[in-house]
């Protein structure tokens, strides 16, 4: 009989409403689970032991009194540092918003609260979700529960580590362009970036305001699908949040992907994926074949150029993004500074780390007069390109799979000292983002350290009962066991 | 194109960013070698049909405006409970003075 932390978000809900356990057993469970684990791996920048406990007793006392609490009835959830919750703090892992307290909070966050969460934490994430390894967050490094010598990847690390470990069931992050996918991936869990526009960024602190999701990561393909369903849907107050009816993603999830056709793109191998990951791709594509699936060969020619095109576009849209924190009406203020100006430059320079800094300086170089056309007009421009032939291959294909990052976890430090090749992380996740697809990371396997790979899918705008009904049926042939290493895990926290 | 120090210092101080002599050359090197990679972008046809106008993001749904209504917002005095300096209601700043380019 499993330990009740090791429960899906979904089982231990239907436990919970059905009154088999209640919600104050789930978070004791989950805050001893936490303590044990968190010593090593560094998930968290906060864990809210009383306020879950309180939480907890509320959905227990409303469960008691007959009412329906909802499909998340007790089930604890880690956020991401960047998600506005009132009473909370959010600091981005940035210095510069240490001390700032939420006045407000986020949509999606309130519908899970409406739908029956808990909140256990506040997890870490690389400063202003600007990284791959959740190395750039200024306040700790979280490692790997895979290999604690290895980065969790980034920039929702911190979510991505804490649902691998089995802190929680559910961890809330947020993608730019790869930052669910690719911690999912490293950390061996599920990770759904929804369609723009699919889930309300209204509370969210923005980075790049043209790709910016919130999404879920999860063990199970299911619990992404609940956490969507409970997130998902217009809200007025996120003008770019669609209209569009929200699909039952559960409800037909286990309905495979029988006579669909999946796209591989052609031009994966030149964008530079090394053996390992090629031969798990092969596998993943006879597995996706073996589940029904008619695998096809498209291009996307413009696919290497995807860093390129991100990196001038994401930045662009950071450095006037990020031209709020000034040490004016929220955060950090420089002591003693002379004139406006001054606090401006000494507030941001002391508050901002290096890889922030250098992204707000590129953006602010792409955007600059006489290098604008020559940067930012020509990666728009190479965008929409790869947005039509994006369109081509699904004529082609229901759905598109790459590999999710190139390989599998790396070193904590290894790729420090060289942002570009930290970069280079995000090539497989960057289109998606850049043209507002869905897409979901799945574990495929591991690799001969026994560190785990993904595979990512991609489906047409809002085609995300599709995605998760794939990825299900790729779930289900892979035999993810997910949670092997926790176990040795634990074994390492009582010997330490 | 290689970045020089001197331009690096140009947008820095459009950013609104301080850098230390140390940080200067670091950056000139990084963001130099990502700017050569960003070149690789010349080899690319744009885009067919829209020539590569378009100003943001994904396909925006159209008539998607907000209300024209006043609502509650924020009140004041909770805004304010995050600002670094304030009084009597308002923010306080450092005196509006000296050069822009600090």
């Amino acid at each position: 009989m499993p330990e009740l932390w090791e429960l899906s978000a979904e089982e231990t809900a239907r436990r919970v409403r059905s009154r088999e356990i209640s919600a104050v057993e789930v978070a004791e469970a989950a805050l001893a689970r936490t303590a044990a684990v968190e010593p090593l791996i560094a998930a968290y920048l906060a864990v809210y032991d009383e306020r879950a406990r309180e939480r907890a007793a509320e959905i227990d006392r409303r469960i008691a009194a007959g009412e329906d609490v909802g499909p998340l009835a007790g089930v604890p959830v880690a956020l991401k540092d960047n998600l506005n919750v009132t009473g909370f703090a959010a600091t981005c892992g940035s210095r510069i918003l240490r001390g700032y307290l939420a006045p407000y909070t986020a949509t999606a966050v309130a519908r899970l609260l409406t739908a029956g969460a808990v909140i256990l934490g506040r997890a870490n994430m690389d400063e202003f979700a600007m990284g791959s390894s959740c190395e750039n967050s200024a306040f700790q490094a979280t490692h790997n529960p895979w290999d604690l010598a290895a980065v969790p990847g980034g920039s929702s690390g911190g979510p991505a580590a804490a649902v691998a470990a089995g802190s929680v069931p559910l961890g809330i992050g947020s993608d730019t362009g790869g930052s669910i996918r690719q911690p999912a991936a490293l950390c061996g869990v599920v990770g759904l970036k929804p369609t723009y526009g699919r889930v309300s960024r209204y509370g969210l602190i923005a980075f790049a305001s043209s790709t910016d999701q919130i999404g879920p990561l999860t063990r199970t393909v299911r619990d992404a699908a609940l956490g969507l369903q409970v997130m998902a849907g217009a809200d007025p107050e996120d003008s770019t949040c669609s209209a569009q009816p929200v699909d039952d993603y559960l409800g037909r999830i286990e309905e495979g992907i029988q006579g669909l056709k999946v796209g591989v793109i052609r031009e994966i191998d030149s964008a530079g994926l090394p053996p390992a990951g090629r031969e798990n791709l092969r596998r993943s594509l006879d597995l996706l074949a073996r589940a029904g699936a008619e695998v096809v060969e498209v291009s996307v020619a413009s696919l290497p150029a995807a860093i390129a095109i991100y990196y001038v576009v994401a930045t662009s849209e950071a450095s006037a993004n990020l031209a709020r924190f000034d040490g004016i009406r929220y955060g950090r203020r420089a002591p003693g500074a002379a004139s406006l100006a001054d606090l401006y430059f000494a507030s941001r320079s002391e508050g901002f780390g290096a890889e922030v800094k250098r992204r707000i300086m590129l953006g602010t170089f792409a955007l600059s007069s006489g290098y604008y056309d020559a940067y930012y007009g020509r990666a728009r421009a190479v965008l929409e390109r790869m947005r039509e032939e994006l369109d081509t291959a699904f004529r082609a294909a229901d759905l598109l799979v790459t590999p999710t990052a190139p390989g599998a976890a790396f070193r904590l430090g290894e790729k420090v000292d060289d942002p570009l090749a930290m970069y280079l992380n995000d090539i497989y996740t960057t289109p998606a983002s850049l043209t507002g697809l869905p897409a979901v990371a799945v574990p495929s396997g591991a690799d001969e350290r026994g560190l785990p790979l993904s595979l990512q899918l991609m489906a047409r705008p809002f085609g995300e009962r599709t995605l998760l009904a794939a990825a299900r049926a790729f779930e289900r042939e892979v035999g993810w066991q997910v949670a092997p290493r926790l176990t040795t895990l634990s074994a390492a926290a009582a010997d330490a | 194109m290689a970045l020089t120090t001197d331009e690096v210092r140009k947008i820095a101080i459009l950013a609104r960013l301080r850098l230390t002599p140390e940080e200067e050359a670091r950056f000139t090197g990084q963001l130099g070698k990502i700017v050569d990679y960003i070149d690789q972008l010349r080899q690319y046809e744009p885009a067919v049909q829209s020539g590569g106008s378009g100003t943001a993001g994904p396909p925006a749904e159209p008539g998607h405006d907000a209300e024209d209504r006043v609502r509650p917002c924020l009140p004041r005095e909770e805004f304010l409970t995050n600002a670094p300096a304030a009084l009597d209601g308002f923010l306080v700043v450092p005196e509006v003075k000296g050069s822009e380019d600090a």
